[in-house]
């Protein structure tokens, strides 16, 4: 969240942000159990509260790893294509290990799914090697340099499971299952995955705030050349931050396995790299750099969480249809929410020139088309044009304080 | 707040998922007077095939006169992924006004799924395949009833239509492509193989190519495999929508005439490029009656008739008495059909020139099937 | 010379004008006179900079009243002002680094041909008179990203003038200019003040405001402190009322006794393939001794920065000579080898290359010295905070606590704080790079103070600067970089300014 220069330190500002958030947060919870027609929960809670804290911590294990690269001034778009990648990593060695347990659903012994899962670690330590040496030695900017491995690594892993399957298995196959109880002991009890991630919460936060690797992360992101000249090997900084985030999402690729039961290299993660960065920017993270905290980003990946599970909850039948279009609006008004106090006060317009003109009737469509959509034809027409009207208010309450004496 | 107040909050948080562990079976009574209830289909993915079914859905639903039951049934489309269907169930779970659940699942060995419906079930839930099965090998247990199309014996009809069309054009063997959304989905694995069983062993099958869902791909599969192998002899489409990907790419390449083209299922697109002759034979399914019979199945178990039930599922306790087929159906061609009844030594399927097929789907005001 | 309201050309009466936590003006009354070049006085943070950005259009005032010529006028953006004939150029160049010359000249006012297109022949001819009148040998078709700043900013001027503006705000026109060029500068803005333009001028070097200007006006904290015509008043006056209190030149004195030799520079070369010249520096040798001030002295370009860069290891890996530190040859790829050594950097431009702006005050100046802040290898506050608290009182940081946002702070107080980072880590060579530029007359004076008081405790120290009496104070020995070569070698005794000037224009 950026502050305004000359206030004192950013603690303060940091802090009020997340209360704001969390707040948010319950303000979701209340809103969908009134106006979900089952109250679902209130009847049936923990289960909600399951799936919640399921896919919270799904989420949150790899948007942990996408806030330290942020915070380091890079970015990751590949943290999608490295769970699929992971995920493969982990079936294919357990295929190529235990070959007939894997056919026939049975289980593959606890030292091999050990060996998979370091497998899988292991190969995220290289993805992350690989990130910083492009982006360090190399000098391709963080955004090609992920973007490449974003459509490599997935395409990696399709071939990784159609080759492994294909010599150890009578079929090639785009897809292995993995049955083995170990992982779903993991599926079935939602305490592993939320245990994991609250400690890998912690010690993210740890590093990030109380180790000098951590300051070192900071100074990074605050200021590149800065960092150089005081003596800071930024490069090692950087492997850190991208192996950091690669192996978060190696990590989070296991937990995606066992949630699906199979490794599907094709669709597995697909874009959730997104969700990620959604996630770490709604709790306070700057895309510039220098600026972010772990219990912003939990309370980040929290929010989202809670906000896709009210829109199933309220539209019921058909929510994922809307389900884009809802975290897309809320993501801008949580980021804006922070600046609203900024536009205020520095006499900055919302809708100013004929920018602002057009984009008046530009957001009353979208509103009125999504009520629409949602509700039916006479009420999107309505908050339609409600919006048009608040707009255009906001419009000549803006140009009213500029107005000044034309020079005769 | 400071990280240890927030630390603290997480770690409450874990504690509390610990007790939720266990699936609370929701006491029946609560469930029962939330209001409207709902059945729910769950499709494997977005093709028209599936607005067939919803128009059956709709059908059946009046039939049942599901309104004055306090009952009602929608359906939901999937996104092509196994995760997606995974979501819906749970958050079915979580909600108190599901009664039925009917989901063509779309892989057949994911235990996932299966565990999903099994606690569902275990919740009261009443669930069902229709159209896309669990491996029944190994998941038989997770659902009493399939109700769809014996996929197996469709893939046998199109091979034998095959067959007798390219003896017709006078060949007696070659190689061919078998083109579908994904190559492990149970009733793709079926009607592959059945086609390939029946066409025998004086063809070959060069190769199985999946395009996940994905329109163009589908229609880039054909030219890849076009290049790829430049004598096929025949191009087979598995799922609704490689029909008219194959045709279209068939006539793009200017290669109609050293091909044959056999296809399942009747997009409106598809039976227009059988008028136009770009296709040979479609063996099609009833996904019309498939949304018929699932209301008329899932009211029963909802309700407990066992009357309609038995009905249905007559040989409960034999091997294949869990499963209820919808009809097939041979379309072909009205001019240059080149296959006969006759030719086909098959029983249980209907054999209709493409006008009376259509006059078929215009009486109920469908578009395709 | 006094001026009829007749004759005004800007009238700004009670403006003020308000940013988010701060007063940058409050109530500021200032008439100039058609034809008269003012010049504008004050600390940083005085308001001289906001004031004049209202007075073109950049800001709108909160209160007041702005006069053109007699009339009263708004102006809602800079293009307004343009038209009222006012033109600004500011102290950051707004130029398009990736454009011609004649493109940034014409930049919002593209000349087209007949047919709607851009005609780059009329432009590039009207920008080549343009710049004859300034002196300026420069291509209207070269990238303006490749020119001196000297002559960037004469091509800001050539903006102005193509404006016809005839009211011309410069704002330290010369921070960034050589001799020859701040001479050349005098000379156009005399050609200028015959045309009838009025000019506005915004300096804190009293010569030149003491050479060019009518009247010069005194700014402090966003309030108007003085206006008087220039034969009135001397430097020293207009100092004291920029800071508040009189500043007496200081001298000092330094005991003559300097500590052994630190560093030994031989023949020190740093190629330079993309350039004609072949170098950044050629054959340079210099010796540091414990005790003492070496300052470096040249013009823009001549390569002080990447003398400095390369000892500290910041620099091309591709030198070659001898560098000795303590007689053991050393080569640094790093500067954190730099530092484990014992050389500390304070660069130039410390908001580029100096500052972290989203760590606060202790984080910023704990950030060499982390190690020693830990216990059980993490971070601990405490430890942190009694770590920095000696060097903030040591360099005299006024802040209001160590949790402070780092960018709250004055230039000057945040200058220290980067000394005080380095300081931490105990070195025995301070490498200072332009240490007081942006730095208002006050806090200059306390960092000279510091940097001797460093020297005499045992600091061996090399200074650069744009500014030769500061190296006359401040220096023991001076040297002098022409174009990359060492040109001559002074003692504080020895050193005038005509003979500094002499070796750095390579004479």
């Amino acid at each position: 969240m950026p502050e305004p220069s000359g206030q004192p330190k950013a603690k303060v500002l940091l802090r009020s942000g997340e209360w704001a958030l969390l707040a948010a947060i319950v303000i979701a919870v209340i809103l969908t159990a009134l106006v979900d027609a089952n109250h679902s929960y209130w009847f049936r809670p923990l289960e909600s509260l399951r799936d919640i804290a399921r896919n919270t911590a799904l989420l949150g294990i790899f948007a942990l790893g996408a806030t330290v690269v942020i915070i380091a001034g890079g970015i990751d778009l590949s943290a999608g294509s490295m769970i699929a990648l992971s995920g493969t990593v982990a079936a294919a060695t357990m295929v190529a290990l235990a070959p007939a347990a894997m056919l026939g659903f049975k289980p593959v012994g606890p030292v091999i799914v050990a060996v998979a899962c370091l497998a899988s670690l292991l190969v995220g330590f290289l993805v992350g090697t690989l990130h910083a040496w492009l982006i360090t030695a190399v000098r391709l900017p963080p955004f090609i340099a992920t973007l490449a491995t974003l459509v490599g690594l997935r395409s990696f892993a399709r071939a990784l499971c159609e080759s492994t399957t294909a010599a150890f298995t009578p079929t090639k196959s785009a897809l292995i299952n993995v049955s083995d109880p170990l992982f779903k002991a993991v599926r079935d009890n939602v305490w592993i995955p939320v245990a994991v991630f609250g400690l890998l919460a912690f010690a993210t936060w740890l590093i990030l705030t109380r180790t000098v690797l951590g300051r070192h992360v900071h100074a990074l992101g605050g200021n590149e050349q800065a960092a150089r000249l005081a003596g800071i090997r930024t490069e090692n900084v950087k492997w850190f931050a991208y192996c950091f985030g690669a192996m978060t999402a190696a990590l989070a690729g296991l937990f995606y396995v066992a949630n699906e039961s199979v490794a599907a290299p094709v669709n597995q993660g697909r874009g959730h790299e997104l969700n990620a960065i959604a996630a770490a920017v709604v709790g306070g993270c700057s895309l510039t750099g220098g600026v972010g905290t772990v219990p912003g980003t939990v309370l980040g990946a929290i929010f989202l969480r809670v906000v896709i599970d009210a829109v199933s909850k309220i539209i019921k039948t058909g929510a994922d249809v809307y389900e884009g279009l809802i975290v897309g609006i809320v993501v801008v008004i949580a980021v804006t929410f922070s600046q609203v106090g900024q536009l205020a006060q520095g006499g900055r317009r919302l809708l100013p020139g004929p920018l602002g003109l057009c984009a008046i009737p530009t957001l009353a469509l979208l509103c009125g088309a999504v009520v629409a959509m949602t509700a039916n034809g006479p009420a999107g027409l309505a908050s339609g044009l409600a919006a048009l009207v608040f707009l255009a208010v906001v419009r000549a309450w803006e140009s009213r304080g500029a107005r000044a004496p034309r020079p005769s | 707040m400071t990280a240890t107040r927030f630390f603290a909050l997480l770690g409450a948080i874990v504690v509390l998922c610990g007790c939720a562990k266990s699936d609370p079976q929701s006491a029946p009574g609560a469930a029962a007077d939330a209001g409207m209830k709902r059945f729910v289909f769950v499709t494997n993915g977005d093709d028209p095939f599936w607005d067939a079914c919803n128009a059956g859905l709709v059908e059946g639903a009046k039939r049942c006169g599901l309104e004055a039951q306090g009952l009602r049934v929608v359906m939901e489309k999937n996104n092509g992924t196994a995760q997606g269907q995974i979501e819906k169930l749970r958050q079915f779970g979580s909600q108190s006004d599901i009664a039925g659940v009917a989901i063509s699942v779309i892989q057949a060995d994911n235990v996932a799924i299966v565990e999903e419906m099994k606690s569902l079930a275990a919740k009261g839930v009443k669930v069902i395949t229709v159209d896309g099965d669990v491996n029944r090998n190994t998941f038989r247990d997770a659902r009493p009833f399939y109700i769809g199309t014996d996929n197996v014996v469709g893939g046998r009809l199109l091979g034998a239509a095959a067959k007798a069309i390219l003896a017709a054009r006078g060949k007696t063997n070659g190689s061919y492509v078998q083109f579908a959304g994904f190559t492990d989905n149970d009733n793709a694995r079926a009607r592959m193989n059945g086609f390939k069983e029946t066409l025998g062993t004086a063809y070959t099958e060069v190769d199985r190519m999946s395009d996940e869902m994905d329109l163009a791909k589908a229609r880039d599969n054909v030219r890849t495999a076009l290049v790829n192998h430049p004598d096929l002899t025949a191009l087979v489409g598995i799922w609704a929508y490689n029909a008219p990907a194959i045709a279209e790419v068939v006539q793009e390449r200017g290669v109609r005439d050293r091909l044959t083209v056999v296809t399942f299922d009747a997009q409106a697109a598809a039976i227009e490029r059988m008028a136009a002759g770009q296709i040979d034979a479609m063996v099609v399914q009833n996904p019309f009656e498939m949304g018929i019979r699932t209301v008329r199945l899932l009211t029963a178990m909802h309700t407990g008739d066992e009357a309609t039930i038995a009905e249905m599922f007559p040989h409960r306790t034999a091997p294949e008495g869990d499963l209820h087929t919808t009809g097939l159906r041979l379309i072909v061609p009205d001019t240059d059909a080149r296959v006969q009844p006759t030719d086909i030594e098959m029983q249980g399927f209907e054999y209709l020139p493409l006008t009376k097929f259509r006059a078929w789907l215009a009486s109920y005001g469908l578009s395709s099937s | 010379m006094t001026t009829g309201a007749g004759d005004l050309a800007i009238a700004m009466r009670g403006i003020s004008k308000r940013f988010p936590g701060v007063v940058a003006l409050a109530d500021v009354t200032l008439e100039v006179g058609r034809g008269e070049l003012r010049a504008i006085c004050g600390e940083n943070g005085a308001g001289k900079s906001t004031l004049m950005k209202i007075l073109s259009g950049v800001y709108q005032p909160d209160d007041g009243v702005l006069e053109v010529d007699g009339r009263e006028v708004a102006f809602a953006d800079t293009r307004a002002a343009e038209r009222a004939g006012i033109a600004i150029i500011h102290q950051e160049l707004a130029l398009v680094e990736d454009l011609t010359v004649a493109a940034n000249v014409f930049l919002g006012r593209e000349r087209r041909t007949a047919a709607g297109l851009i005609d780059d022949r009329t432009m590039e001819a009207e920008c080549r008179r343009l710049l004859a009148l300034l002196e300026c040998q420069v291509d209207p078709r070269a990238r303006t990203g490749g020119l001196r700043v000297g002559d960037q900013q004469l091509v800001e001027i050539a903006k102005a003038l193509s404006l016809d503006a005839r009211i011309l705000v410069m704002d330290e026109p010369t921070s960034a200019l050589t001799e020859t060029e701040s001479v050349r500068l005098e000379r156009i803005i005399a050609r200028l003040r015959e045309r009838g333009t009025t000019i506005l001028y915004i300096s804190h070097k009293m010569d030149e405001v003491f050479r060019l200007a009518d009247r010069i006006t005194v700014l402090r904290d966003g309030r108007h402190v003085r206006t008087v015509d220039r034969a009135a008043t001397t430097p020293a006056e207009v100092t004291g009322w920029m800071v508040g209190r009189e500043i007496a030149g200081h001298e000092f004195h330094r005991a003559a006794a300097r500590g052994p030799r630190l560093l030994e520079i031989r023949e020190l070369t740093l190629p330079w393939p993309a350039h004609p010249r072949g170098y950044r520096l050629a054959n340079v040798s210099l010796d540091l001794h414990a005790g003492e001030i070496l300052g470096v002295a040249g013009l823009m370009g001549a390569g002080r920065t990447e003398l400095l860069e390369t000892i500290f290891g910041a620099g091309e890996p591709t030198w070659t000579g001898s560098m000795r530190l303590r007689g053991e040859p050393v080569r640094f790829t790093h500067p954190a080898e730099a530092r484990a050594a014992g050389i500390a950097m304070v660069t130039e431009d410390r908001k580029r290359l100096g500052l972290f702006p989203d760590l606060d005050v202790a984080a910023n100046v704990s950030l060499c010295s982390l190690r020693e802040a830990t216990r059980g290898g993490l971070l601990d506050r405490r430890r942190e905070e009694a770590l920095v608290a000696g060097p903030i009182r040591d360099t005299g940081v006024k802040t209001p606590g160590p949790h402070a946002a780092i960018t709250g702070l004055s230039g000057g107080n945040q200058q220290k704080c980067i000394i005080g980072r380095w300081l931490l880590t105990k070195p025995a060579i301070l490498l200072l790079d332009d240490p007081t530029r942006g730095i208002d007359v006050g806090a200059k004076a306390e960092l000279y103070q510091l940097i001797d008081r460093l020297c005499r405790e045992g600091l061996g120290v090399i200074l650069t600067s744009s500014e030769l009496p500061e190296l006359l104070t401040l220096a023991d020995r001076i040297v002098v970089l022409a174009e990359g070569r060492l040109t001559a070698e002074f003692t504080r005794a020895e050193a005038t300014e005509q003979r500094i000037m002499h070796a750095a224009t390579g004479g």
